[in-house]
């Protein structure tokens, strides 16, 4: 039962995680229509420069959650351009499959540049302090660290934040109804091209939180990360219904769960496939999502 | 032959054929990758029937491409009709599943892969000549009733399913026929390299198969061809210290040649204008005129 307790904490850490991931990834899908498969990896990529930061500051937490944040923020925007030219060029909906291909492009540049380049292409590990390992809660043989507590927390008033600009303020009006309907959005008087900018910088901003929490909750980060992250958000918005913002709400959570609850009970090398295999089923069994899909 | 060519002109017939793996269901508008997982799991079976079971090339290759097939159809079934991303995200979590049991199962030589695959004689002109094979077959296949039935699919789905093509049964076949090749390719690939580690049937595979693909052109069978070795020859007349950036230069090119020319360096009309060209050519050297 500790144990069962341990890996639900530890598994809705780590969904709020995912969560927050795919609750930007279906931003940037339906404000500025396009599926940024590289964004986990802009994440990781975050992740390194506030391991960098850490570095060279002696520690200095403060000055790293900033760069981190900023560094996802203007990545983010800095692709902007090129998925706008491509958007350009193409009306037609389908061709939302290109920016795809794009991304990827993008995301085998981040992941070559981090095995290659960055640490001499080896995993980095964040200092003890910063990670938060030491035990919080113990229950017997179990604990729950810090990190992880902090990682909920954070994540639960990033997620709750998110939801209430996007339901309770002009803003995140003026996001729902580009995504219902980017045409009469534009009649109404919605700058439609500044609010497409406004989701990059804000799924930017939710990337940076999201690498300062995954560099807390796992400790450490390698170039492979973004590529298990990214399969993983792709599944996650997939099986909730591309562009559906509540069911990845719901899929995240689950993912995350079911996911630490493998890890707990099962040997570590496959805890991962058990998780996609379980992904695997849902999407093969309902290929346009479980809650539907929003584009 | 310098062995250093006899690896480049291998390995390009079966990038060649591994591009055409994505090209056929994309005639459907299926971003699939599952062919990767069906070389992969081919070519550790036609290791491990070689060495413990002594099963001849010309066996191994049959089982590979049966295995391969078999590997793509029983997904097909659930996905020959679904949207582009769902086909994404399986193909993609198979190849790590399949990556994860070769990672985990001893027979399968774990991380350290498997090594000693046997040499077969012959094997770069068996590659072509196989390579040839299945470029008729896609090139016939393209001017078939099933081909330009594809390529309505292509265009709009609705307007296929109102002319009355099974869309989802076009997909079936269209993915199993990729996931043979690539099951035939990956039996190929273990005799021509000897051994293999479960990395190279990763992601990395995926992306220098989507630029080939893409740089090439997605529109026809012909862009593989030449994007195939041009990609896989440049970064080796680069100085050695720009190799291990083959995959940002992939990267870079694809992002490049995706927004300056979005159909490829081959589209439908370079190929028609070049058919053309060769026909008034050969005209001319003959005399005969149509």
């Amino acid at each position: 039962m500790n144990l069962f307790l341990a890996q639900l904490i530890s598994g809705l850490a780590l969904g709020s995680i995912y969560v927050l991931l795919a609750t930007g990834f279906n931003l940037m899908l339906l404000v500025a229509r396009i599926i940024q498969f590289a964004y986990p990896h802009f994440v990781v990529l975050s992740m390194y420069v506030c391991w960098y930061v850490l570095r060279v500051t002696n520690d200095n937490i403060v000055l790293a959650i900033l760069a981190a944040i900023l560094f996802a923020v203007f990545l983010n925007i800095v692709t902007q351009p090129i998925f706008r030219h491509l958007m350009r060029r193409r009306e037609e909906e389908t061709d939302i499959n290109i920016t795809f291909i794009v991304a990827l492009g993008m995301s085998m540049i981040v992941t070559d540049v981090m095995s290659h380049e960055l640490n001499e292409g080896f995993a980095i590990a964040f200092p003890e302090a910063w990670a938060g390992r030491e035990a919080f809660i113990r229950f017997g043989l179990v604990t729950i660290s810090m990190g992880e507590i902090f990682t909920l927390v954070v994540g639960i008033i990033a997620v709750i934040g998110f939801f209430y600009l996007l339901y309770r303020m002009k803003l995140g009006r003026s996001f729902r109804a580009i995504a219902e309907e980017p045409y009469v959005a534009r009649l109404v008087g919605i700058p439609v091209t500044r609010m497409g900018i406004y989701s990059y910088a804000i799924a930017g901003l939710l990337g940076g939180i999201i690498a300062v929490l995954l560099s807390l909750l796992l400790g450490s980060a390698s170039a492979g990360l973004g590529e298990m992250v990214a399969l993983k958000v792709l599944a996650v918005a997939i099986v909730a219904g591309l562009g559906n913002l509540l069911g990845g709400l719901v899929c995240g959570l689950f993912l995350g769960i079911a996911e630490a609850m493998v890890m707990g009970y099962f040997p570590g090398s496959w805890s991962n496939a058990i998780a996609f295999v379980l992904m695997l089923v849902i999407v093969l069994a309902k290929p346009h999502g479980l809650f539907g899909t929003r584009v | 032959m310098p062995l250093q060519l006899y690896y480049f002109l291998g390995l390009t017939a079966i990038f060649i054929l591994m591009s055409w793996t994505i090209y056929l269901p994309y005639r459907v508008r299926q971003l699939y990758f599952l062919p990767v997982a069906c070389m992969s799991a081919s070519a550790y079976f036609g290791a491990i029937a070689t060495q413990q079971w002594g099963w001849p090339f010309a066996l191994v290759l049959i089982a590979g491409i049966a295995v391969g097939a078999l590997f793509a159809f029983v997904p097909a079934l659930l996905i020959g009709g679904s949207p582009l991303f769902a086909v994404v995200i399986v193909s993609l979590t198979f190849i790590f599943i399949v990556k994860t049991v070769i990672e985990n199962v001893g027979v399968l030589g774990r991380t350290t892969g498997i090594f000693g695959i046997p040499p077969v004689e012959h094997l770069l002109l068996i590659t072509y000549i196989l390579l040839i094979i299945v470029g008729f077959f896609i090139y016939r296949f393209e001017h078939s009733s099933l081909g330009r039935a594809a390529a309505v699919v292509f265009v709009d789905k609705d307007v296929a399913a109102t002319l009355g093509i099974n869309i989802k049964g076009l997909g079936m076949l269209l993915q199993t026929v990729a996931g043979a090749i690539g099951g035939m390719t990956g039996v190929i690939y273990a005799f021509l390299m000897g051994s293999l580690f479960p990395d190279f049937f990763a992601f990395a595979m995926v992306g220098t198969l989507i630029t080939m693909f893409f740089v090439g052109g997605y529109t026809n069978m012909w862009g593989v061809i030449v994007s195939a070795p041009a990609l896989w020859g440049i970064p080796l007349l680069l100085p050695s210290v720009v190799h291990p950036w083959r995959q940002v230069i992939y990267a870079v090119l694809l992002v490049v040649i995706v927004l300056v020319r979005p159909e490829g360096l081959i589209t439908r009309r370079t190929v028609r204008n070049v058919a053309n060209k060769g026909r008034a050519w050969l005209s001319r050297l003959t005399g005969i005129r149509k």
